[in-house]
């Protein structure tokens, strides 16, 4: 994965025919820009790594081209013609395949099968059967993908499902290729498999559009790279005259936005400690592959990282919510991996969930109810099974005002709160408890600006009364604002632990992944 | 997306405010599956070459144009209140009750049974029926719930089944170890001394087990909104996530749900043969179950829109003998109103390209978003 | 000897009779919830074919128009439920709860208005006992398996059709795949819309021919609420079977022979009732030792909505 298999590719890559060409394309939802004039360039015979964070907008771009989403402007060229795409099946007809990142394949159906759903050899009546095994089986051979046509998708590994799902594409006579973080769900040894096949597939003459945030990767399969952070194109590169500096600094660097003014830190004894955490995914698959931390009184341990990479397991196993497959979790000295999240909370730990749709409030509950989610079985909001809505929201109505929710009023249904109002709610409920320990995961998400500035505020404060405070996010200026330390999370792992003041060259590759390769070196 | 439904900053709304917001959004899929009905079912009785106006107009009289005309209203309507708050507090919890017409046998088999056992003990006789059968319907409702919560079998299913399980099993011992060998095929007589009391006051049968119902909505309704259970049940139903979060467990909820849903319709049953019949003849009362899902759905699964439904259903029930004997519409067109209402209160997407949007987000929906 | 042969005939005869209708309706359910459209609505669609075949062969004085009447009633019905669960995202539980009711409230008021009321329809010309030259000589089983209603040898030869279809052929591949992950289909280009509809309608003209068969085949009128909870059993039987065209028609064969050896057996020995029992309880017995839903299709319930 460090230097290039091929050799050639890059100059004959450049003076191919464009074969794709997306100018100008801008995408909105709401009020956020996923898409700001953006345009890249495909030529025929070459592999265009699109980099990016989460939220940059890659997927989005990816999405117009595949019929999902109509751009709001912009246009697309296909051979040089213009094109309008609106469904899937328009893309599909247009020689485009794309490989999602979260499959769609048919478990109780075979392989063969899946590949020929839509577009299935005939005798007379009857689905042809051999017909549809032998296909597989050529296009298998011929592009190195492989399966057992025969086989029940069900008892496919990850690896040979992405090459099921590659096959669909393929069929359907794709000429243009697009794979959305295809390496996420593979093994290193997979994942050279894949690009070996990718290589071939160039030789056929295909072009291949190749969506990741692992910058090694790209460097190592790629002819050209377009760089893309918060809906625009910083950049193209040719690979073979960039770096890995260079590509970290561009996906990751910005102008500085929002900086809080914190105090000098006062740190204290370890309240919140992970030993050896390893957690599964409900796949099944490893997502904490490991984890040590120490978050300590009157500090703010930051965790960076690109989504994807176990931030949302380690949140949940430190919370309670997940159960931890070997590891332990300490809080104020006390072992509580055993116990429960309400157990936990009573221990003084509060949890920001990254989700306050479906996990942090009950969208159709009043915030009273809301703000008694996890108390309303205690003095005074009950006795003796009986529960007070009175006392409910009293309580409310003085914690919605001490946490500038808008509007205060505790008969206000959740669901019809802004996003920054009802992340304040959640903050209002979690740290009103007086909590020792917080996770904060994501904790401005989808919030507007005056919010996240009040939130800031609600965070260091407590940092400064001696509260132990892991922010999990994947804004990294945010991490950066706020944190005394940062640790990076990659592939389930701490792959190294910064100052607040690392370079966005440093951040940007262990972010990547790159810094771990360095250690292990 | 809940940027669309956005509070105006700062401004406080009051609580009345927000109750009758809420209650107006509630009652436009009500009102409008009703108004669409009754229009399906004028078009009806003009096929058959009758007056709608008459039609209905005597369906008016029938249900509300005499005391004794009330008084049947009421008495059809209790078993439905009872039907409609177990299929209620299912749905708070975000499971379907289908089993109402299990459960309601399961209820008049017992009060049937041990009535006329402990006939002798004259009003407390009744009082230790009636909790009998809140016993047993609570029971046999927990049984999907636990299939439900351990097995992960879909309780639409086990309801459906159990209802012919506990249909088959009331039949067996109504007409053989607890049969009372007379002409019509069922119970022995309870002692009338141990039955629920008529109310008089010229409404016929009407018993105090309309009280009762009333009563049991009483109770739904504190427990949904004053009790810790009711609090989980709600959140659960509304959010699995956020209760899960919250350290609520899911797979007791599900089964109290359920068993409360049970020991409703079984009071239900109970106070139909407490109540009206003194026994219980086989066949039984018919369709409480599913006609209690209408109530449930058409009362948007609260205890006073459940009594309101249950009036509606009772009085288009009562109202069609009446249509029946005063223009020759057939009775069973008020099954059709009912099975009609019951399909348009649910068919969301149809009402909202009548009313549009805001008043489908006004309405407020859970249960996947299709109710 | 001639003694038991002859029940046995008898027995063999009558769990045809009992399981022809529940055969039927179970195929039908399957495509529909193979399609991912939860149909529970079976027990109305075959009321309603059942009394509208009657009505037909009455006015039309032929049962093959009856037939036509039947399978016209079923197929609208169903389509009431695909309108309401597909295109207007209505709850299908619901939806096939309001089917039921709709079907009991309006052959009861057809009833009335057609032929006067009364629970019981006029005599109406049925589908009567057509034996099978040769076949039907075959000593004990002959007589009880060819000497049937044209009906019945229309489901013989459905049930093999029907397992052809679903496996052997595109459109038996794109339901099964539109019931588990429509996302799939929706991508391969093939409108998920479209095959549901097409699933919803298949059950309901295949619960017509079960309808048709309960009023036509072996008697000949239409009683008020004739069906008796059938519809259900042949739910029971879909589940039972896993979704699978052999395995309901068998388990729908089972529940029959249930049926029929009620008469056979003395009361003494077993209570009818808890004969009648048995489909239901063995269903939830296979769903709870199953994981439940584990064994449905996936996407089997919920409305599908693109992104």
């Amino acid at each position: 994965m460090t230097e290039r298999q091929t050799g050639g590719g890059t100059t004959e890559a450049q003076a191919a025919p464009v074969v794709l060409e997306m100018r100008g394309i801008t995408k909105t939802f709401g009020p956020v820009k996923a898409n700001d004039e953006v345009s890249i360039t495909l030529h025929r015979g070459e592999i265009l790594g699109l980099l990016g964070e989460n939220g940059a907008g890659k997927s989005t771009l990816m999405k117009i081209l595949y019929g999902l989403y109509k751009p709001d402007a912009g246009s697309i060229f296909i051979d040089g013609e213009e094109v309008e795409i609106h469904d899937p099946k328009d893309a599909v007809e247009r020689g485009i395949g794309m490989v999602h990142q979260h499959f769609t394949l048919i478990p109780p159906l075979t392989v063969a099968e899946n590949i020929v759903l839509g577009a299935e050899p005939r005798k007379g009546v009857t689905l042809d059967a051999e017909g549809a095994i032998k296909a597989t089986e050529e296009l298998s051979e011929r592009y190195g993908l492989k399966v057992d046509p025969r086989s029940r998708v069900s008892h496919l590994s990850v690896g040979v499902e992405q090459r099921v799902e590659i096959l669909k594409a393929l069929y359907r006579e794709a000429r243009i290729l697009i794979l959305d973080e295809p390496t996420a769900v593979l093994t290193p040894q997979e994942t050279t498999d894949l690009f070996t096949v990718l290589n071939e597939f160039v030789a056929d003459g295909l072009s291949i559009i190749l969506i990741t945030h692992k910058l090694g990767e790209l460097l190592g399969v790629s002819d050209e790279i377009t760089i893309i952070r918060d809906g625009r194109v910083v950049d193209t590169v040719k690979t073979s005259e960039t770096n890995e500096r260079q590509l970290a600094r561009l996906m990751v660097g910005r102008d500085v936005s929002l900086r809080a003014e914190k105090e000098a830190p006062k740190i204290g004894e370890p309240r919140l400690v992970a030993e050896g955490l390893v957690v599964h995914s409900h796949t099944g698959t490893v997502a904490v592959d490991g984890v040590d931390l120490e978050v300590r009184a009157g500090e703010i341990l930051g965790v960076a990282g690109v989504d994807g990479n176990g931030q949302t397991e380690l949140a949940e196993a430190l919370a309670g919510m997940q159960h931890v497959e070997t590891g332990h979790v300490h809080l104020d000295g006390e072992d509580v991996t055993s116990l429960g999240a309400d157990d936990r909370q009573e221990r003084g730990l509060a949890y920001i969930p990254e989700d306050r749709r479906t996990k942090g409030l009950v969208q159709d509950f009043h915030l009273y109810e809301n703000n008694a989610l996890k108390t309303y079985d205690e003095p005074p909001f009950s006795k003796w099974g009986w529960i007070f809505p009175n006392v409910m929201r009293r309580r409310a109505a003085e914690n919605l005002r001490a946490y500038d929710v808008r509007p205060p009023d505790p008969d206000a249904r959740a669901g019809s709160l802004s996003g920054g109002n009802q992340q304040k709610a959640v903050i209002a409920r979690e740290l009103s408890g007086d909590p020792g320990a917080i996770i904060a995961s994501q904790p401005t998400r989808g919030v507007d600006v005056g919010a996240i500035e009040f939130i800031y505020g609600q965070l260091l404060e407590q940092r400064a009364s001696g509260k132990a405070i892991l922010l999990i996010s994947l804004e990294l200026e945010e991490v950066r604002s706020l944190s005394d330390r940062i640790v990076v999370l990659y592939a389930g792992r701490i792959v190294g632990e910064v100052s607040p003041d690392a370079t966005d060259e440093e951040l940007g590759l262990l972010m990547a992944g790159r810094g771990a390769e360095e250690k292990s070196a | 997306m809940s940027e669309e439904h956005r509070e105006p900053e700062g401004a406080g709304t009051s609580t009345l405010g927000n109750m009758v917001r809420d209650a107006a959004g509630a009652l436009v899929f009500p009102l409008i599956a009703i108004v669409f009905a009754l229009l399906i079912g004028a078009v009806i009785v003009l096929a058959t070459g009758n007056n709608p106006a008459a039609a209905f107009g005597s369906l008016v009289v029938g249900a509300v144009g005499s005391s004794l005309a009330i008084g049947r209203t009421l008495l059809y309507a209790t078993p439905l209140i009872f039907t409609g708050l177990a299929v209620a507090v299912a749905f708070r919890a975000g499971l379907f009750n289908i089993g109402g017409e299990g459960q309601v046998y399961i209820g008049a088999i017992t009060a049937a049974g041990l009535g006329v056992a402990l006939g002798f003990l004259g009003p407390l006789g009744t009082l230790v029926v009636l909790l009998a059968c809140i016993l047993t319907g609570f029971l046999w409702g927990a049984i999907p719930g636990f299939l439900k919560a351990y097995f992960g079998a879909h309780e639409v299913i086990t309801t459906i089944m159990l209802n012919f399980v506990a249909i088959n099993l009331a039949t067996y011992l109504a007409l053989e170890p607890l049969s009372g060998g007379g002409l019509v095929p069922g119970t022995a007589t309870i002692d009338p001394a141990a039955r629920i009391p008529y109310i008089g006051l010229g409404l016929g049968r009407t018993n105090y087990g309309f009280l009762l119902a009333l009563l049991a909505a009483v109770a739904v309704y504190l427990l949904l909104w004053r009790t810790k259970r009711g609090f989980e049940i709600r959140a659960v139903g509304l959010s699995p996530g956020a209760a899960n979060y919250a350290g609520m467990r899911l797979g007791l909820n599900t089964v109290l749900a359920l068993a409360i849903g049970g020991a409703l319709a079984a009071l239900g049953g109970g106070v139909e043969v407490l109540g009206v019949y003194g026994k219980m003849t086989i066949p039984f009362a018919a369709n409480l179950g599913f006609n209690g899902i209408g109530v449930a759905l058409l009362g948007r699964n609260h205890p006073v829109g459940v009594v309101l439904g249950a009036l509606l259903f009772g009085g288009l029930t009562s109202g069609a003998q009446e249509m029946q004997f005063s223009t020759d519409v057939p009775l069973d067109l008020t099954d059709v109103l009912l099975a009609v209402i019951l399909l348009l209160v649910t068919a969301t997407k149809l009402v909202e390209l009548i009313v549009g949007k805001r008043a489908r987000a006004l309405a407020g929906t859970r249960l996947e978003g299709s109710l | 000897m001639d003694d038991l042969f002859g029940s046995l005939g008898t027995l063999l005869a009558s769990t045809i009779h009992n399981s022809t209708p529940l055969i039927f309706a179970a195929l039908g359910g399957m495509f529909s919830e193979r399609s991912g459209v939860v149909n529970i609505g079976l027990e109305g669609l075959m009321l309603i074919s059942a009394f509208a075949g009657v009505v037909g062969a009455y006015l039309g004085n032929s049962a093959w128009v009856g037939l036509g009447t039947a399978l016209a009633a079923g197929l609208c019905f169903a389509l009431i439920h695909a309108l309401m669960s597909i295109t207007f995202e209505a709850d299908q539980i619901i939806s096939g709860t309001a089917i039921n009711l709709l079907a009991l409230g309006g052959t009861g008021f057809l009833m009335v208005e057609i032929f006067g009321g009364g629970g019981t329809s006029p005599r109406v010309e049925g589908f009567k006992e057509v034996p099978i030259p040769l076949l039907s000589n075959i000593p004990v089983i002959g007589p009880a398996l060819f000497n049937q209603s044209l009906l019945v040898y229309l489901m013989y030869i459905l049930v093999p059709i029907t397992f052809f279809v679903v496996y052997n052929t595109p459109f038996g591949l794109r339901l099964r795949a539109t019931g588990e992950v429509p996302e799939a289909v929706d991508t391969a280009g093939v409108s998920v819309t479209r095959m549901r509809y097409y699933g919803v309608a298949l059950s309901g003209l295949l619960a017509a021919c079960g309808g048709v068969y309960l009023s036509m085949g072996i008697l000949s009128a239409f009683t008020e609420n004739m069906t008796a909870g059938r519809g259900f059993i042949a739910l029971a039987a879909l589940i039972f079977g896993r979704w699978n065209p052999i395995g309901a028609a068998a388990a729908a064969l089972l529940f029959g022979f249930a049926q029929a050896i009620t008469f056979q057996i003395s009361q003494e020995a077993i209570p009818i009732e808890f004969i009648q029992m048995l489909p239901y309880v063995l269903t939830i017995v296979v769903l709870a030792g199953f994981g439940g839903r584990a064994i449905a299709p996936a996407a089997i319930g919920k409305p599908y909505r693109k992104e």
